[in-house]
């Protein structure tokens, strides 16, 4: 044997890099400018009793992604293709909770499902680098780091904070990293590279809670939300008209939380299109005066949302507490003087949720006003919205592909010696 | 513990930073990552050079080039109830990583900026810059002079 160093060397076999959120998982090889695939981070879990049906399914014959539980007979469902389908008594079901992973029965499916479906390749073979929540808690990361070298038998393995990896990706080894993603907004210092994890500040606003409204919102209105799986058909009615569509034939006993999560996509594609944060707070006379924007529902039925349309989205904003902007100032209130200003002076937007129309305008314009008066503010933001949403995943993809980090990886032979406890030691 | 990317520096670069913090044989230094592998000295800068050539130096490869800098800068500084000016010479450490750069270049040079904050013993301020507001003369000399206590 020619050393545990050469057999992890990431020039000859591509590591693997996965990036886990509230919304999807992220994966795909380093070197390469986006993930291979997004699995939404949730699980269909179908009844025993259920399984002789769903093998009439067509796509259920063939795939191979519906593992067999061991100690009970669940059918497990991974990614969008399995998932968006009705099945009767499919619960659904996330594995991640305030950022972390917390399901790791059904965390492993999804990453069965990935090494199989995406990878299609043999673990043992790839290094693989996570990013993490920058609240990750130990445990967590030495339950990880215990799976992959356990479990899946990784030759190596790395765990990156996923500010630091938005950080760096804009050019910036310190930065004050402002992540708006599906279930919470979060406002993180870098200092040189590393997380001030004492002044990491977050709230719950975040993209489903502007769903949750658009979903209120539209029901107040008497708006039918039938998501597509409901619809076989629609004819073509004018604006405000009542649809005119027929509806398919649903296997019974669809659940409740199906239904939904279905719902909450067929929200995000509304709140993505429709919403937008004015410049300003709230004011109706101006919001008044900007263009409509035109939105049609599954069912058919269209209008025309003016106003509301930025009423909704200034909740993320004009909150005492839990404003974006709010957040952004008191974390770095909470760092030291000499910080505060380089801080201020490169914020960087991150998540999916800041492709909100207008969202790092206003995030500039609520900081300036609470930033020390003569602050230079420098808001950093990727243009691309592939950027926007894998900003961190692009960031570990190519840390992964550097020549020199290969020395920074825990091989497995370090992880035998030494155990779980040398992610604490080698991932800052 | 290592910084996140394990580039270091070759002997050169303290060499010359030496040269520049004790000796004053150069006004600034310039250096780059070569191969992904090492940091290495890019271009020195006499010591009669004057911030628009280091400016210019510094985009010598293009607009999308990512770079490091040392410049000894010198100013003058009016001390609170005192008529005379005294001259202040500090140096600087630069991150500059412009907009356009590829994001690879971005992270290799982000992600090894500490090994040079490590090894630069005597730098008085690092200043990151992404964009020309934040590297020019005026932007930088608001920096340094904000170190000064009156």
């Amino acid at each position: 044997m020619s050393g545990g160093t050469m057999l992890y060397g990431g020039d000859e076999i591509g590591a693997l890099v996965f990036d886990p959120g509230h919304h999807s998982l992220r994966v795909g090889y380093a070197q390469e400018d986006s993930p291979k695939a997004e699995i939404p981070s949730v699980v269909g879990i179908g009844q025993a009793a259920q399984a002789s049906d769903t093998n009439l399914d067509p796509e259920t014959k063939t795939d191979n992604n519906v593992t067999p539980g061991n100690s009970d007979s669940r059918k497990f469902y991974v990614d969008t293709n399995y998932v968006n389908v009705p099945r009767s008594h499919m619960e659904v079901q996330t594995y991640m909770k305030d950022g972390m992973i917390d399901n790791w029965e059904l965390f492993e499916k999804v990453i069965d499902y990935a090494y199989a479906n995406v990878i299609q390749s043999e673990p043992e073979y790839h290094p693989v680098l996570f990013s993490e929540a920058s609240w990750n808690v130990r445990n967590n990361r030495e339950k990880l780091t215990e799976l992959m070298f356990e479990k899946y038998n990784v030759p190596a393995f790395f765990l990156v904070k996923n500010a630091v990896l938005a950080a760096f990706s804009s050019g910036r080894a310190t930065a004050l990293v402002v992540d708006s993603g599906a279930t919470h907004t979060s406002a993180v210092p870098v200092h040189e590279g590393y997380v001030l994890s004492q002044a990491v500040v977050k709230s719950p606003l975040g993209g489903d809670f502007l769903s949750r409204q658009c979903r209120q919102h539209l029901e107040k209105h008497g708006i039918d939300l039938s998501p597509v799986y409901k619809i076989a058909s629609k004819d073509v009615v004018k604006e405000r008209d009542n649809a005119r569509c027929t509806l398919r034939k649903l296997p019974e006993n669809l659940t409740q939380s199906w239904q939904n999560y279905m719902l909450q996509l067929m929200m995000q594609d509304f709140q993505m299109n429709v919403l937008q944060v004015l410049e300003n707070p709230y004011d109706e006379r101006v919001a008044a005066q900007i263009p409509t924007v035109h939105y049609e529902f599954p069912n058919g039925y269209h209008q025309d949302f003016a106003s509301e349309r930025f009423k909704i989205a200034e909740s993320l904003f004009d909150n005492a507490m839990l404003g974006a902007g709010q957040l952004a100032s008191t974390s770095v209130g909470m760092c030291d003087a000499d910080v505060r200003l380089s801080l201020f002076g490169s914020v960087v937007v991150t998540g999916g949720n800041t492709l909100l129309q207008g969202f790092p305008e206003r995030l500039n314009r609520d900081l300036q006003l609470r930033a020390p008066s003569n602050t230079r503010l420098k808001m950093i933001s990727a243009n691309g919205s592939v950027e926007r949403r894998f900003g961190a995943w692009i960031g570990g993809s190519i840390l992964a592909s550097i020549g020199t980090f290969q020395q920074m990886w825990i091989s497995s032979q370090e992880y035998e010696e030494a155990g779980k406890s040398q992610v604490e030691r080698k991932c800052p | 513990m290592k910084m996140a990317s394990g580039i270091e520096l070759t002997r050169e670069c303290k060499h010359v930073f030496e040269q520049i913090r004790k000796m004053k044989q150069h006004r600034y230094v310039i250096f780059i990552i070569k191969d992904e592998r090492e940091i290495r000295v890019d271009i020195l800068g006499i010591r009669d050079a004057n911030y628009d050539d280091f400016l210019r130096d510094l985009r010598r490869g293009g607009p999308k080039e990512c770079r490091y800098a040392v410049y000894d800068y010198a100013y003058h500084h009016q001390c609170q109830g005192a008529s005379s000016t005294c001259l202040k010479e500090k140096l600087f450490l630069m991150l500059w990583c412009p907009v356009q750069a590829r994001v690879k270049d971005k992270m290799l040079y982000s992600s090894s900026f500490a090994a040079l904050k490590r090894d630069f013993i005597g730098v008085q301020k690092c200043i990151q810059a992404t964009e020309m507001d934040e590297a020019c003369r005026e932007a930088v000399e608001e920096q340094l002079r904000s170190l000064d206590r009156d």
